[in-house]
This record gives structure tokens, C-alpha cells and sequence, in this order.
């Protein structure tokens, strides 16, 4: 093609585009909040983010990858669910439950005539073989399973009668109500837990919820089929009986850009990513007619986590402290994702329970940040960079991804004098740099409904890296950490329990052991056809009262 | 394309009409050319240089029926084809570009700008801003320096060893000569573009890695070339003429061989930069190049494909950049292989 032939396509391109956006912009796509009557049928097709490349898993104790614990949501039913809106503990599978007043006993009482999808009756005996369950993949796993940290301090679980069922614990775990109302302790049937980790990893098990898994092929479609006969939603959900949908299917799309085209093309109907959707996809997506909807995910927040093990530059407070006054979070939280975008207050998201925000401690202050490197011996050189013995004052972060926003953070950074190293990596070298010390920062997020979240973070007994939890801090602020956890976790009183997470959130900051990063919104392109679509209160997709405009 | 035949004029050639840095260069080699040896024709063996051959006496380079005559000749016609001068021009911009980005533009190209983020090209920003609103022309540049020395490098690399291997291999002939081009042959049945993964995976990432992965993938082309010249070369009269008169085989090889060969080696290379910045440009689009915030062509692209549909320059005129460059040296090499014939 000539030159001009060339342009000339560019500018048809160009005008084409100019002239769809013009055509579609006068309502804001409105349709999915007008109650029209439910529609029964369809087929529901759901584009998500990569399935885990290390780790693909279906079982609901074992999965950390959010994508999954949806799926697992539709699948498999809990004790009790969580309202969104108040984080309050409600009846699902449990009708009712006492907590003992030593707070090591918890009492549930089951609803009658629940039935796993293969037919077999959700009883006391049933729920038992789960938690056994759950505890033998603990103890296969020696504790790293990622489960782990929602049962912590669980002793044995005991029958009643068919539908009650104890669970003792053998130190009391406050966090446990919240625990039997997530994915990660759904109630799968007995006979599931007859097969391997492995096995059930690839979806080989049964749960009691309103869709069935019909296939699971790794990274690539993930099947469910509508459970005919469900009554038991629980009712924080508008439609308690059978779902509307017929048939969900989960995609995997690693392009951003590709999800939101396909969306917008009308090839996929919800469009559900990793990180937060770009401001102008947003806007070709809401231009489309479709919503954007959109809820922070509760739990640990996109933080760095740095390697304060002695021969690091971080294992000086100082600089440590001087790294929080020389990132700017609400200029990266408005430039990476939009002017309304939430600025992060903390170690946590502000959706998770008992959040109290740090934002005080963490704004932005480049003087003051200069001030406490001086003091800390380092000295402005060569390149702009401030060097101490010669050395220069570098972060080494390793990353899998280039990430342009990480960019934001370097630039902004060098007008301090540090120089954040962004060192690009292949994904499965990065759990042996870790393991190595060999990095300054690593960054690490985490979701669940619970500040206990942050245990699988930053404590070196239940982490899932065991580097990264003992270099973060030193030992005996790790042993303060613990410390804090443990009263949170043995506490019946709620005011004991939101003093000692306030605590625990500032001590996080003040110690320099957790860099916020972003607030980790949860974002969904919603097509103009979906309705009835809900967040549950771990933000994942809850599918009972989506229908399908035919 | 016009493929204008024009006829070997080469004793009507008056040196004024040459270029200054033509008759730097006719000096130059003249002074060489004192050598007895080179009293053979040589460079392609010209019609009219061939009558040459009558005589015993030396011709100066720079005479009519000598060999800088072609040159000037080559150089004269290709200064009336304005599609040659715009990619030469072109080309030589980029490369200075690469060792000076400075001089064309005032920006840095890491700081950032939240203020300006994503602003269309404008006077201001020629290629607009990125999502970090870094000016893209000034990246585009700094961009330059990282991929052309990159593109320098893995040429530097395919040529020495390709000539290398391809001149061994051409000269001894037999079972060497068979073993070096089997392990070519496999080589070629190798996608470059996978072979350079391997590499760079190993070698880790960055722009040197990226540079020898490159080399050694689109190397065997050059072996297989300048063996089918030395080949080609060896057997000619006067080589053999030279040998009988008692110069040693490297005395043969480095004063009629290899001057003799290269010409088709000279093509393959100009063709080859341009396959060695688009394998660059893949392997950075990847996320295998430098270190950010440096970034490469092709990691400009790859950091702008999420706004193509809403903010099509930040990744299209770094790719029209590429595409411009691999394009006109693509022109150049084939304009310079047509005049070869």
C-alpha cells in the first residue's frame, strides 16, 4: 500500500471511531437499574483475567486466585453470608449459630432439605467431613494451603445431631464467623473430600449452590450449568430459588484491550479484569450503552513489602520512613486510574471490616522525605540520585510485568534521590529471587473480608511466601504483628478486637512495614443486556439474581 | 518502481563530478591499490573494465576504467531517485537520532507528567503523550539509541561470524565444509524469532541479550551467502592466476576473496538491519528489553496497545516509526542490489 493509501485508511479509521462515539453518547446505558421482570434463560458469557499460570485450582479451600473464588461462589454454598453494604454476618446454610463465651465454640444449625447437586443430603455429618477435610490438606500441605489462615486454632468439629454441628476451636478466632461466610470454607459433599487436593483442584467435586460446574478446562472455559430444584439462597440475594441464567461460561483473556472489545462488540457480557479498567475504556464501554460497575475488594491493598533483612538499604527506618513521604498515591491513584479513583489509606482497602485509614501518615511530603535521608547519611551525587559510601541509594524491585504506573512511582521517587530499580523478570524466577533476599521490594495483594487477611502476608507461620513475611519487618516487630493478630483473633469483644486492628494498622505504617500502593477496586463491564447484577461482599460476581435480556 | 537501466558509462566520468566524500574515499584507495596484485580487474568484473586486462599497466583508481568510475557512476543515478534520497536521508536521521537523541529534542524522556496524560499530537508533543504523559517523540528518539545499537550490535555479530564461517567453510571445502553447513542447515530450520527467545530467556533480559539473540538468529544467512560467493569467487582466473604466481591462500583471501564477495554481503546486511530492528522490536514488544523506564520501540508499542481504539498514537506512530525505518531500508537494499547487477 502507498503512502497516502496508508493515510488515508488512518484517517477513515480515525473518523469512523470519532463518528461511533458521537452516535451512542446520549444515555449512560441506565437499563440495568430499571426493575423489569427477570427473564429465565440464556447463556451467560463472562471474559475473565488469566487463569494462575502456577496454580490452577477450582477447590474452594484451596484457591486464592479471585477469579476462581467467583466461580466457587456459584458453585458451592457457605454456612452464612456476608452483607455487602454492613459486612454483618447472615443465615445461609446455617440457619442460626451461638458462639460460646469463651468464643473456642461455634454452634451451627443447619437448614433442613439441602442437597448437593449428586444428591446426597447437606448434614451435620456433611459439614464435619469438610472441616476434617480441610484440616488434612492443612497438615499435607504443612500449613501453606491457602485455607490455612480461616481456620486458624480449629481443634475438631463434632455432630451433634444431623443438622447441628459443633466446631471447637483451641484458641478462640474471632475471625472464624467471618471464615464460614467466604468461598475458601463452602460446603462441598463428603465424597469430594474422598478424592485428592489434586483431583479436586480440577474441579472434581460437588457443592450445593445454584449452578453446577459442568467443565473446567484450565485457562481456557470454565462451564456452569443452572441446579435445578435450588430453594436455599441465602437472602441477601433478591431471588433465593433457581438461578435465571441457564448456562455460565468463563473465558480467559490475558488483553485488557481485547476484553473490552470484546464487550463492547457484544461477544462476551460481562467483562471482568484483574486491575482496574482504564478511563477510557470506561468510557467506550458506558458509550457502548453498557455500566460499569465497580467495588473496592476487601482486604490487603496493592502494597510493596520491603526487605528489611540487615545489608538492605530499607533495613534503615529512616529510609524506609522517607519512601512513604516520596510517593505521591493520589496523583498515581488519579493518573493510572481516573480523577474519582479512591487513594489508599493504608495496608488495607477501605471495604475491609475494621478499616482505619493511615492517610495522615502517608501524604505526600518530598522535603520531608530529603530531610530524613540526610539524616540517614545519604547525600545527593551523580545523576540526581543521593549516595552513602559511595553507594547509591537503589530499590531493586522485581517485577513480571512491565507496568507502566510502576514508572510513575520510579519518577517520582528520583525527585528524592532514590532510584527505584524495576527489574523485569520471567514470572517463574521471582519466588527464587524472593526466596534469595535478593530484592529491596516485592508487592504482594491479597482479598478477604477479614484484616486476618493480612496473616497470609505478613506472618512467616501461615504466608504464602515465608521470605517475604520474615524480611518485611524485624523479628520482634514481626512478633509484635503476631501479637496483635492473636489478640484481635482471641477476643469475644468487638471493641477490644477494632482497637487492637487499629493498632495494628498503624503499626504497620509507623514501622515502615507495608508501602500502599492503590486501592484495589474490583471493576466489571457490564453489558446493556445483564441485570441484576451483584457484588458480594468479597467482591466477587454472585450470579442468583443475574438475567438476560433475550 | 522505475528500473532505470543505465548504461556503464565509465570513461566520460570527470572527477568533479563525483561527491567529496567519493573522492575521499577513490584517494584513499588508491594509495592501497599500489599493491602488483591488484593490477587484476575487480568489482564486478565491468564490461569496460575488462579490457583493462590487456594491459600490464596499474590503473589508478580514480581513471577511467578504474574501479571507484562504477561508484561514482552508482552514486550519480541514485541522486535523481527521490524515493532513495528520502530513505537514505531518513535512515541517517534516525541514526544520528540514536547517537544524539539530544539534538532533537529539549524533554527527558522518563519525566513524568500526570497533567498532560495522554494528550493527542500536537506542535508541542509531535507524537502526543503516553499515559504517564512522557512526550512520545522524545521517547520515540531515546528509543532510537537503545534499539538502533541494538540492531548495530546484532549485525556486528551475524557479519563476523557469518563471514567467518562462510569464508572457512567456502575455501577448505570438504567434510568441513559439510559439517559447518549442516549445522547452518539447522540453524535456518530454526524460526529466528524462536531462537531468539531461547536465548534471551537464558541469557536474561535487556538490551544486550536481546542484541546476541538477534545476531545469532539471522547469522546463518550470512554464512550460507558468503560461502556461495567464495565459492563462486575461488574458482575465477585470476584467483587461480594469483595462487599459481605463489601468494599464500589468507594473501588471496584477503585481497581478492573477500573484496570480491562482498558486494551481495554488503545487500544482505543493509536488508538485514531491517529484520534485525523488527526481531528487536518484537522481542522488547514481548517485555525482553531494557529496563524501564528506557524503553524500546517495540516496548513503546506493547505499552500502548491499550489504547488503541481510545488513543490510537501512543502505540500506531511509534509502529508507523518502525514500519517507516524497516521500510526504507528495505528500498535501500534493493535499490543497491538492482545496480549490483
Amino acid at each position: 500500500m502507498s503512502r497516502r493509501g496508508i493515510a488515508a485508511t488512518a484517517l477513515a479509521v480515525t473518523a469512523a471511531l470519532g463518528l461511533t462515539a458521537c452516535g451512542s453518547s446520549d444515555d449512560e446505558g441506565g437499563a440495568n437499574t430499571t426493575a423489569a421482570e427477570p427473564v429465565a434463560g440464556g447463556t451467560l458469557k463472562v471474559a475473565f483475567f488469566p487463569d494462575n499460570p502456577q496454580f490452577t485450582c477450582l477447590d474452594p479451600f484451596q484457591t486464592y486466585w479471585i477469579e476462581h473464588r467467583t466461580v466457587i461462589r456459584n458453585v458451592a454454598d457457605s454456612l452464612t453470608d456476608q452483607d455487602p453494604k454492613t459486612g454483618e454476618i447472615k443465615p445461609w446454610l446455617a440457619k442460626s449459630w451461638e458462639v460460646s463465651a469463651d468464643g473456642k465454640e461455634y454452634t451451627f444449625h443447619l437448614r433442613d432439605g439441602v442437597t448437593f447437586s449428586d444428591g446426597t443430603k447437606l448434614d451435620a455429618a456433611a459439614v464435619k467431613a469438610n472441616f476434617d477435610g480441610a484440616q488434612g490438606v492443612v497438615k499435607e500441605t504443612g500449613g501453606t494451603a491457602y485455607g490455612a489462615s480461616y481456620i486458624l486454632g480449629l481443634d475438631h468439629s463434632e455432630v451433634v445431631d444431623p443438622l447441628t454441628v459443633k466446631v471447637v476451636f483451641s484458641a478462640p478466632n474471632s475471625s472464624f464467623l467471618q471464615a464460614s461466610s467466604t468461598t475458601n470454607l463452602a460446603i462441598i459433599s463428603p465424597d469430594s473430600y474422598k478424592k485428592t487436593a489434586k483431583e479436586r483442584c480440577l474441579g472434581q467435586y460437588v457443592g450445593s449452590g445454584a449452578f453446577t460446574l459442568e467443565s473446567y478446562k484450565p485457562n481456557e472455559l470454565t462451564v456452569l450449568q443452572k441446579r435445578p430444584g435450588y430453594t436455599w439462597g441465602s437472602a441477601l440475594s433478591k431471588n433465593t430459588g433457581e438461578a435465571h441464567l441457564d448456562r455460565v461460561e468463563f473465558s480467559y483473556v490475558a488483553e485488557d484491550s481485547v476484553r473490552t472489545g470484546n464487550l463492547v462488540s457484544g461477544a462476551i457480557d460481562i467483562s471482568w479484569p484483574r486491575s482496574p479498567i482504564t478511563v477510557e475504556d470506561r468510557e467506550l464501554i458506558k458509550k457502548s450503552g453498557g455500566v460499569i460497575e465497580s467495588r473496592s475488594l476487601p482486604g490487603v491493598a496493592s502494597a510493596y513489602y520491603p526487605n528489611a533483612s540487615a545489608g538492605h538499604v530499607l533495613s534503615d527506618l529512616k529510609v524506609r520512613q522517607a519512601l512513604y513521604k516520596g510517593i505521591d498515591l493520589a496523583t498515581y491513584a488519579k493518573t493510572s486510574f481516573g480523577d474519582d479513583y479512591p487513594v489508599v489509606g493504608g495496608a488495607f482497602d477501605n471495604t475491609t471490616p475494621f478499616y482505619a485509614s493511615q492517610a495522615s501518615k502517608l501524604a505526600y511530603d518530598p522535603d520531608g522525605a530529603i530531610k530524613l535521608l540526610e539524616e540517614a547519611g545519604w547525600k545527593p551525587g551523580e545523576g540526581g540520585y543521593r549516595y552513602k559510601d559511595g553507594k547509591r541509594l537503589t530499590i531493586v524491585f522485581p517485577t513480571s510485568s512491565l507496568s507502566v504506573s510502576s514508572e510513575l512511582i520510579q519518577d517520582q521517587l528520583k525527585k528524592v534521590g532514590i532510584e527505584l530499580k524495576l527489574d523485569v523478570h520471567p514470572p517463574a524466577e521471582l519466588p527464587a529471587l524472593y526466596k534469595n533476599g535478593a530484592y529491596d521490594l516485592a508487592s504482594s495483594y491479597f482479598t478477604r473480608a477479614d484484616p486476618g487477611a493480612l496473616q497470609f502476608l505478613l506472618d512467616p507461620k501461615y504466608a504464602n511466601s515465608k521470605a517475604l513475611a520474615t524480611n518485611a519487618a524485624a523479628p520482634e516487630t514481626t512478633a509484635k504483628i503476631q501479637a496483635l493478630f492473636a489478640k484481635a483473633r482471641e477476643t469475644t469483644d468487638d471493641a477490644v478486637r477494632k482497637q487492637a486492628y487499629a493498632d495494628l494498622q498503624a503499626l504497620l505504617i509507623d514501622e515502615g512495614v507495608v508501602f500502599p500502593q492503590y486501592e484495589r477496586v474490583q471493576f466489571a463491564g457490564v453489558s446493556k443486556d445483564v441485570h441484576g447484577f451483584a457484588f458480594t461482599s468479597e467482591s466477587f460476581l454472585k450470579l442468583n439474581d443475574v438475567w438476560k435480556q433475550q | 518502481m522505475t528500473t532505470s537501466v543505465v548504461p556503464e558509462t565509465t570513461g566520460t566520468e570527470a572527477p568533479a563530478a563525483a561527491s567529496a566524500a567519493a573522492a575521499a574515499a577513490a584517494a584513499a584507495a588508491a594509495a592501497a591499490a599500489a599493491a602488483p596484485a591488484t593490477a587484476a580487474p575487480v568489482a564486478g568484473a565491468k564490461p569496460g573494465a575488462g579490457g583493462a586486462l590487456l594491459s600490464e599497466r596499474l590503473i589508478a583508481d580514480s581513471e577511467p576504467g578504474g574501479r571507484w568510475v562504477g561508484l561514482r557512476a552508482t552514486a550519480r543515478t541514485l541522486a535523481v531517485k527521490p524515493g532513495f534520497v528520502l530513505a537514505v536521508l531518513f535512515i541517517a536521521f534516525v541514526v544520528v537520532s540514536a547517537f544524539a537523541p539530544g539534538l532533537f529534542t529539549s524533554r527527558d524522556p522518563y519525566s513524568t507528567a500526570p497533567a498532560e496524560r495522554m494528550d493527542s499530537p500536537s506542535l508541542n508533543h509531535l507524537f502526543g503523550t503516553d499515559e504517564l504523559g512522557r512526550d512520545l517523540w522524545t521517547r520515540m528518539l531515546y528509543g532510537s539509541q537503545l534499539t538502533i545499537k541494538a540492531a548495530l550490535i546484532a549485525l556486528g555479530i551475524a557479519i563476523v561470524i557469518g563471514l567467518a564461517l562462510g569464508v572457512l567453510s567456502g575455501l577448505s571445502g570438504g567434510f568441513f565444509d559439510a559439517l559447518l553447513m549442516r549445522i547452518v542447515d539447522v540453524q535456518l530450520a530454526i524460526p529466528v524469532l524462536l531462537l531468539s527467545l531461547a536465548i534471551v530467556t537464558a541469557l536474561g533480559f535487556g538490551t544486550v541479550p536481546v542484541a546476541i539473540a538477534v545476531g545469532v538468529g539471522i547469522m546463518p544467512a550470512f554464512a550460507r551467502t558468503t560461502r556461495a560467493e567464495v565459492l563462486r569467487v575461488k574458482t575465477l582466473p585470476f584467483v587461480e592466476a594469483s595462487r599459481a604466481g605463489g601468494a599464500s591462500w589468507p594473501r588471496v583471501l584477503l585481497t581478492h576473496v573477500l573484496p570480491n564477495s562482498c558486494g551481495p554481503v554488503a545487500v544482505l546486511a543493509v536488508l538485514d538491519t531491517g529484520v534485525a530492528i523488527l526481531y528487536i522490536a518484537s522481542l522488547s514488544f514481548l517485555g525482553f528489553g531494557a529496563a524501564p523506564p528506557q524503553a524500546e520501540w517495540g516496548t513503546l508499542i506493547s505499552a500502548g496497545r491499550n489504547y488503541l481504539v481510545t488513543a490510537p498514537w501512543v502505540s500506531l506512530l511509534p509502529g508507523l516509526f518502525v514500519a517507516a525505518v524497516v521500510l526504507s531500508l528495505n528500498h535501500i537494499s534493493k535499490t543497491i542490489q538492482e545496480r549490483e547487477r
